[in-house]
């Protein structure tokens, strides 16, 4: 075995930035533009992915979207406890801010659970596609259930955090869930 | 295959970062500068709020203890000279003197650093104004 050539693919930001992050928080706290640049710079793609996803790939929208979120986390770092990774929490502000949008659009709401399941179509099973395909179904999908899978499937949050941001019950949240992932399948031809 | 597991570890192939077409570093600086300022602004005016307040009404509980014409005897006894009226012997007067001059030296700093801040010209007349009524009074109480 040649140990020399292993690598391991640790996700850095989680794993070992954590103290580095820590001291520039407390100095972007104290008003330290510099360190909060350098905060911006680490942890911005991370955080545009997420809300470029959440957005349905509406780049300048989750560009903006995105500022928006670093201005806001400026502006709370006073209240951010480090009882958290320092990414996490900005993530989770990244995702609220994007979430903002479709807490706002109520034409999906109406809909109650057994139509969603219904929008779904049955069972899904795994549907499998080229990359570029499945990024544009998910783009496609209605906001709110585009919203869930997200978070649920890319993201890996659990229904329970997902119904508190999103502000609907957790059946709901897996019933949106199940009607993203058919409506996925169907785009994605899985059904022939 | 058709697993639950499977369909997550595909999805999980969409997340990942992306980095924005554009910095987006100098509008979020631009924004924090703007915001920054303001709250500056507003920090500024409370504290000389705050002290102001302070100031008159210290200078308002002082005059309601001491307001009183001044006898000739007292004045014949000891006239009050200049530098009497500017730093007042009574306590009370004195701590309000003291404040009004604290405020109008905060006041004179935050404009050298805001000179276009109207407002604090305002409030910096305001203190003077206090400072002038406070030195008028110890001059006609000799207090």
């Amino acid at each position: 075995m040649d140990g020399a050539t292993l690598t391991l693919d640790l996700p850095l930001t989680e794993s070992v930035a954590p103290n580095a992050d820590s001291a520039l928080v407390h100095r972007a706290a104290s008003g330290d533009n510099a360190a909060f640049e350098q905060l911006y710079r680490s942890h911005v793609g991370r955080v545009h992915g997420v809300i470029l996803r959440l957005l349905g790939m509406d780049r300048a929208r989750a560009e903006e979207l995105t500022q928006e979120a670093f201005v806001r986390a400026w502006q709370k770092l006073g209240s951010y406890r480090h009882e958290s990774a320092f990414s996490t929490w900005l993530h989770r502000l990244g995702v609220n801010t994007a979430l903002m949008e479709l807490r706002g659009r109520r034409d999906e709401q109406a809909m109650d659970d057994e139509e969603l399941q219904a929008a779904a179509g049955g069972e899904v099973p795994f549907c499998a596609g080229e990359r570029a395909d499945l990024e544009r179904a998910v783009a496609g999908l209605p906001p709110r259930a585009r919203a869930v899978l997200v978070l649920h499937d890319v993201e890996g949050w659990k229904h329970e955090e997902i119904s508190v941001e999103l502000g609907m019950a957790v059946g709901s949240s897996k019933a949106q869930l199940h009607r993203a992932r058919g409506l996925l399948r169907r785009t994605l031809g899985g059904e022939a | 295959m058709n697993t639950e597991f499977q369909w997550r570890s595909e999805m999980r192939k969409l997340g990942g970062d992306v980095e924005p077409a554009h910095d987006l570093w100098p509008n979020i600086a631009a924004q924090i500068a703007t915001r920054s300022t303001a709250r500056n602004r507003l920090q500024v005016a409370f504290a000389i709020a705050a002290t102001l307040i302070i100031a008159i009404g210290a200078g308002l509980a002082a005059r309601r203890g001491n307001w009183q014409m001044p006898s000739a005897d007292s004045n014949m006894a000891s006239a009050p000279t200049a530098m009497d009226w500017a730093q007042p012997r009574d306590t009370k007067l004195a701590a309000a003197a003291r404040d009004l001059d604290d405020a109008s030296a905060q006041l004179q700093q935050a404009l050298e650093q805001h000179p276009d801040a109207v407002f604090l010209v305002g409030l910096l007349n305001r203190a003077n104004g206090q400072r002038m009524r406070l030195l008028r009074q110890t001059s006609y109480t000799g207090a």
